[in-house]
């Protein structure tokens, strides 16, 4: 579903130029759940960003279920569409209101009739539970539940892939549970997921594949059971030994 | 003891009344020593009067009688042709029992409501004020998506526009667009003044809306992005109403200056507000009341406006 070669991304600053994304390869098959982790600024979130085309890459090729962003006739937005992404700030359009946020792009985008994307967005609402807010506007919710209305504006693109960066990093410790409930279930629907997390338990849990980033490069991939009882890499090592 | 004191207020708003009393009484002071007559029943009449407009005879005759009735007369005219009596009716009578009459000839005045020439500047500022701020907000809205666009012409020619109109005075814009751009073109003075006004306000709209387009998040416009909507559909639907619901205050205060700034295309010779005040000035003398009285009317047209646009602000605080 996806498939990622030799993807490079670097960022100029200050006359240093800095390989946020260095030299990685990788793939995900369909159904499958990868948990991507790391220390900060291990170039995992510019990773997830560059599988949708939202960061520009340098080198490399990523394939979106057959598609090549590279290539100069691919539409980025008709991939866009397939691929859905949650943020860990959430980015709800705050001057819509709940139902207008998650019915907006069907509408525009997939061209939906009102009633039709209404219904599609009140089911998905219903799924995440938060039906009953639907006529609200985004900064009446708290964080998680708005973090749960960004999943179902995203799900209800219907896309092949969904996209999770930093999901629960911005919400209270006690909302942090509903959100990964929705993100389980979502996996056990079979939904093609990389997530970007700080979440052990969730990666051990849900997960595959465990990639573990360091300075840009992919240094480990693996199982989590592999991964988090006896994983390879010293910097793997050390680094579950600060978190666990 | 509370850490917020209640501080009494009365002494303050007592304070407040006893300025503004002092400043009502060195104003009529001021008058005083001048020796400044105060003529404030002229003013009236500048905004609407009645005109008398002559009633003629339909026919040659002599009138037979006249009859009051309630607020009109009738006059009855015997025609020198022979025939019935002919009546006119108005509201006075010019001639009397026995007069002979010319066809034509006025036998009495109707009176009509007038428009004055203060309401009629008053019209011209705000029609003027409305149709340049409006096309400037169009001009704005266009030259600021310019200046943030990633094509280096646009952005150019965006900045060019801006720079060139902040760094010049209005009035001096107004006198190139009426002598040079409205001979060449040959402009109506009218189209002239509004357009000079809209090209004015729309450099300064155009930086009021970048800046707002610039303050929404990075994240509004990702999050639309990764949901497949063109960059066009994002401008439209998620960043362009976000921004100017945050810029509306500022683009209040220019619409009220723009209101204000219109008063100098009466040197090209509209007749707006300011101009018919002047106008008025040389028939009347009243000058001390006509510009107050123009004054108060900026003050009354730029305060309903600044109502209007605040409504327009809490009606958009809803989603706060």
């Amino acid at each position: 579903m996806i498939e990622v070669k030799n993807l490079i991304k670097t960022f100029e600053g200050r006359g240093q130029v800095v390989r946020a994304v260095d030299d990685v390869s990788t793939q995900v098959a369909k159904g499958e759940v990868v948990v991507i982790i790391g220390p900060s600024g291990s170039g995992k979130s510019t990773f997830l960003r560059c599988l949708n085309g939202l960061e520009e890459f340098n080198d490399g090729q990523v394939i979106i279920d057959g598609i090549d962003l590279t290539e100069s006739k691919t539409n980025l937005n008709a991939v866009r569409r397939e691929v859905g992404m949650v943020f860990q700030h959430f980015n709800l359009f705050p001057h819509k209101t709940v139902l207008e946020n998650v019915t907006l792009a069907q509408r525009v985008v997939r061209q939906r009739k009102p009633a039709e994307a209404n219904e599609r967005a009140m089911k998905l609402l219903t799924k995440v539970g938060i039906a009953e807010k639907a006529n609200e506007y985004p900064s009446r919710l708290s964080g998680g539940q708005q973090q749960r209305v960004a999943i179902a504006r995203a799900l209800a693109m219907d896309p092949k892939v969904m996209l999770f960066d930093e999901p629960t990093s911005a919400l209270d410790p006690e909302m942090v549970g509903e959100v990964l409930d929705v993100m389980k279930q979502l996996a056990r629907e079979g939904m093609t997921m990389a997530v970007v997390t700080h979440e052990m338990g969730f990666a051990r849990e849900v997960a595959d594949r465990v990639m573990f980033m360091d300075a840009g490069r992919l240094l480990e991939d693996a199982p989590p059971a592999q991964f988090f009882t006896a994983p390879r890499e010293p910097r793997a090592q050390a680094f579950l030994k600060q978190v666990l | 003891m509370p850490l917020k004191r209640h501080a009494i207020q009365w002494p303050w708003r007592g304070l407040l009344v006893v300025i503004l009393l002092g400043l009502a009484a060195s104003l009529w002071y001021a008058t005083q020593r001048i020796h400044y007559e105060w003529r404030w029943e002229r003013v009236p009449q500048y905004f609407a009067y009645r005109a008398e407009v002559s009633q003629d005879a339909p026919v040659a005759g002599r009138v037979s009688a006249v009859t009051p009735d309630g607020g009109v007369s009738r006059i009855a005219i015997a025609p020198e042709s022979g025939g019935p009596l002919v009546t006119v009716t108005v509201e006075q009578a010019r001639v009397k029992a026995g007069d002979a009459v010319a066809a034509n000839a006025a036998v009495g005045v109707n009176f009509e409501w007038r428009v004055g020439p203060l309401t009629q500047g008053l019209w011209v500022t705000i029609w003027i004020s409305f149709v340049s701020g409006f096309v400037g907000l169009a001009i704005g809205l266009i030259t600021g998506l310019c200046r943030i666009s990633k094509n280096p012409t646009l952005r150019g020619l965006a900045i060019m526009y801006i720079e060139l109109i902040r760094g010049t005075p209005l009035l001096v814009q107004i006198f190139i667009f009426y002598f040079f751009i409205g001979t060449v073109l040959n402009l109506d003075r009218i189209v002239a003044g509004v357009g000079a006004l809209a090209l004015f306000v729309g450099a300064y709209t155009a930086e009021i809306i970048r800046a707002g387009i610039q303050s929404i998040a990075k994240g509004q416009t990702e999050a639309a992005r990764s949901l497949g909507m063109s960059a066009t559909q994002t401008m439209i639907y998620i960043v362009l109403p976000q921004a100017f619901k945050r810029v509306l205050p500022p683009l209040a205060g220019q619409f009220i200056s723009l209101i204000k700034d219109s008063s100098l295309v009466s040197v090209i010779a509209i007749t707006d507000l300011t101009k018919s005040g002047r106008e008025i000035i040389t028939s009347s003398f009243a000058t001390f009341e006509i510009w107050f009285t123009v004054a108060l009317l900026y003050l009354l047209v730029t305060a309903v406006l600044s109502q209007l646009l605040f409504w327009l602000e809490r009606r958009f605080a809803r989603s706060d």
